[in-house]
């Protein structure tokens, strides 16, 4: 038994575990718990793409969310293309603005881009709060779109609703292992590199010839597209959209707070993230904003403060090295009695 | 008439325009020194504002004696704040170039003082009870003046001007200013590079509390009073260029124009698109601002 080969089995069981879920846990709230979590660490790997990667903070990507969410949902409303089709679209609209916002503010010193970022998403709300129309769109203002629901226990997959929650759990689960396994192949390919490198020496990437931000700005078309895709879940998961809750400076804070504290530019940073933080946020939200307003989000700054402080680098890399420590004592015990080691094998 | 009109909105715009250039300068210098975007700058705008309706409302002393109080208050919460919680992630961070993470805590003392102020007095509206300038107005002719605006006015150019001598005149000021050219040259003529950061911050903290205390009067006291204010300092900082006195305030007036003539001509809501489409217009044109300058940091 080697390191990796336990390495793989724990994988594995991960992973099974993660789809056996739902066959023991049947309370909608754990199962609505879970699929925010798998949603959220479905949103923090898109993030983590030019967030974590390229060592910039993006504090803006609730833009993507909300594209997503409304070319979806307006698409189905009018014109009654499937919630599949108008996630894809969706999808490619955000690429576009994505590449759009991200070609000019790439190139500028972190803080500045955080901040034109944050501005954008800010005047993003403010537009779509003023306008009932775009051209023969219905946005309807801050009111929002609500989603009719089709008649109740039913299933229906190209209207993308469901009876129950367990179809959602599978589709966001797949849709966060397609994501992971995009990051873990990104990671190792030559872009993976240049935005690494770019992230870090930005100078003497750029004298070995790397272009840091045309990577930079393929990283943020990627990571536009696939947050994207994560809001038009979100859109058929509540069936109401609304400005303030898909276009929020909230939303794009949250997802740069789990993938700090779960350890950005890791594969499986914001999963830990979002392992770590979503329950916090739901549990005090479910058991403490009636007696204690604001509570979740006291909590939330505090361990962010604390995390930062004790482990600037997040908390995967001590998990990942115990988790080491613990996969070789298992290898070593098991190859030991046999007198072979690991080497030799 | 006409012209009257238009004449009250430019003088209110400048008034309140001074206010916001109050806000982002205690921004715009913890910026220049520390290099950092201090994310919890409106939230210490709200604490300012409560610490004065607290002062007034228990004491029923003058809104503006309440500075005496909260001035040096905030002034020691800012110095510890950078002291135990900032520092520690800078001396970690030694030779990362760009700082984010110091971003993030300050984000995060922003959600927990937001949040603790509504856990602490709810979510209610507060207005400063005794409140001898209530609606106060100057008239010329046509013309009113809002008094608190008015003397907010006159505070923030006070502000503003005492920042100007304190960085140009004084020993401390001169270190400040050093530091905030080249840290480790400073550090090599014998400054204290982190007894700099906590004043820089104490200083950036303690104009938030002027901020507080001149906006207190005539503006409602709410835990998340800060994050418009927030939003708009970070705007009026890039316009004005980071780390610039006269950028700030400028840059303050300028946005206070535009919100308070733009309503003459289109619907009110769309004035604060327009703030936000002129920021990313001078990011994507000028990074450096009006006033900035092209120190590489």
């Amino acid at each position: 038994m080697t390191v990796d080969y336990i390495k793989k089995c724990c994988l594995a069981a991960c992973v099974l575990f993660a789809f056996a879920m739902p066959l023991f846990v049947h309370s909608p709230t754990y199962l609505h718990i879970s699929i925010m979590l798998l949603l959220f660490a479905y949103m923090t790997t898109s993030w983590n793409l030019v967030g974590g990667f390229a060592g910039v903070l993006p504090l803006g990507h609730s833009v993507f969310v909300g594209i997503g969410a409304y070319t979806s949902t307006v698409l189905w409303l009018q014109y009654s293309i499937s919630p599949w089709i108008g996630m894809l679209i969706g999808g490619v609209v955000s690429g576009i603005v994505g590449y759009l916002i991200g070609k000019p503010t790439l190139k500028m010193r972190g803080a500045y881009f955080a901040l034109s970022t944050m501005a954008f998403v800010e005047g993003v709300r403010v537009v779509v709060e003023n306008l009932s129309y775009i051209g023969p769109f219905k946005l309807n203002g801050p009111r929002g779109l609500n989603i009719p629901p089709i008649p109740a226990g039913e299933n229906s997959f190209f209207a993308f609703q469901f009876a129950h929650k367990e179809p959602y759990y599978y589709i966001i689960l797949i849709m966060l292992i397609a994501v992971l396994a995009l990051t873990w192949y990104v990671s190792r390919s030559k872009m993976g590199y240049s935005l690494i490198a770019g992230g870090e020496e930005p100078e003497a990437a750029e004298a070995l010839g790397i272009n840091v931000t045309r990577y930079k700005v393929q990283a943020m078309v990627m990571s536009a597209f696939l947050t994207s895709l994560a809001g038009t879940f979100l859109a058929q998961l509540t069936l109401f959209i609304y400005p303030k809750s898909v276009l929020t400076l909230d939303l794009s804070f949250e997802l740069a707070f789990i993938a700090l504290i779960g350890g950005r530019g890791s594969i499986a940073g914001p999963v830990v993230g979002a392992l770590l933080l979503r329950p916090v946020s739901e549990f005090s939200r479910i058991y403490l904003s009636d007696s204690l307003p604001g509570m979740h989000l006291i909590l939330f700054g505090a361990i962010l403060i604390v995390v930062m402080l004790l482990q600037p680098s997040g908390l995967t890399a001590p998990l990942t090295k115990k988790f080491n420590a613990i996969v070789e004592k298992i290898a070593n015990r098991k190859t030991k009695p046999r007198g072979v080691s690991d080497e030799h094998a | 008439m006409d012209f009257a009109f238009l004449l009250q909105d430019i003088i209110s715009g400048i008034l309140m325009g001074s206010i916001y250039g109050l806000i982002a300068l205690g921004l715009t210098l913890v910026f220049g020194v520390l290099k950092v975007i201090n994310f919890a700058h409106g939230s210490f705008l709200m604490v300012g504002m409560y610490a004065s309706y607290w002062a007034v409302s228990l004491t029923g002393l003058h809104p503006y004696v309440a500075l005496c109080i909260v001035v040096p208050v905030m002034f020691y919460f800012g110095y510890f704040l950078q002291n135990f919680l900032i520092k520690p992630i800078f001396v970690a961070e030694k030779d990362v170039r760009e700082p984010t993470t110091v971003i993030i805590v300050t984000t995060g003392v922003w959600y927990m003082l937001d949040n603790m102020a509504l856990l602490i007095f709810g979510p209610g509206y507060r207005a400063l009870t005794p409140n001898p300038l209530k609606g106060q107005m100057l008239e010329f002719g046509d013309i009113f003046i809002s008094v608190p605006k008015l003397y907010g006015f006159l505070i923030a150019i006070a502000t503003a001007l005492l920042l100007y001598l304190f960085l140009q005149k004084t020993r401390t000021g001169r270190a400040i200013r050093a530091t905030s050219l080249d840290r480790d040259a400073a550090s090599l003529m014998g400054i204290n590079q982190w007894k700099i950061f906590n004043i820089a911050f104490g200083i950036g903290t303690a104009i938030a509390g002027i901020s507080g205390v001149v906006l207190t009067p005539f503006y409602n006291v709410y835990p998340t009073v800060g994050v418009p204010f927030d939003v708009k300092s970070f705007v009026i900082v890039v316009l004005g260029g980071l780390g610039s006195i006269p950028g700030a305030i400028i840059g303050g007036i300028i946005i206070g124009l535009i919100e308070s003539v733009g309503p003459v001509y289109m619907t009110s809501t769309w004035t604060e698109a327009i703030v936000y489409m002129l920021f990313l217009l001078v990011l994507f044109v000028k990074p450096s601002g009006l006033f900035g300058q092209k120190y590489d940091w």
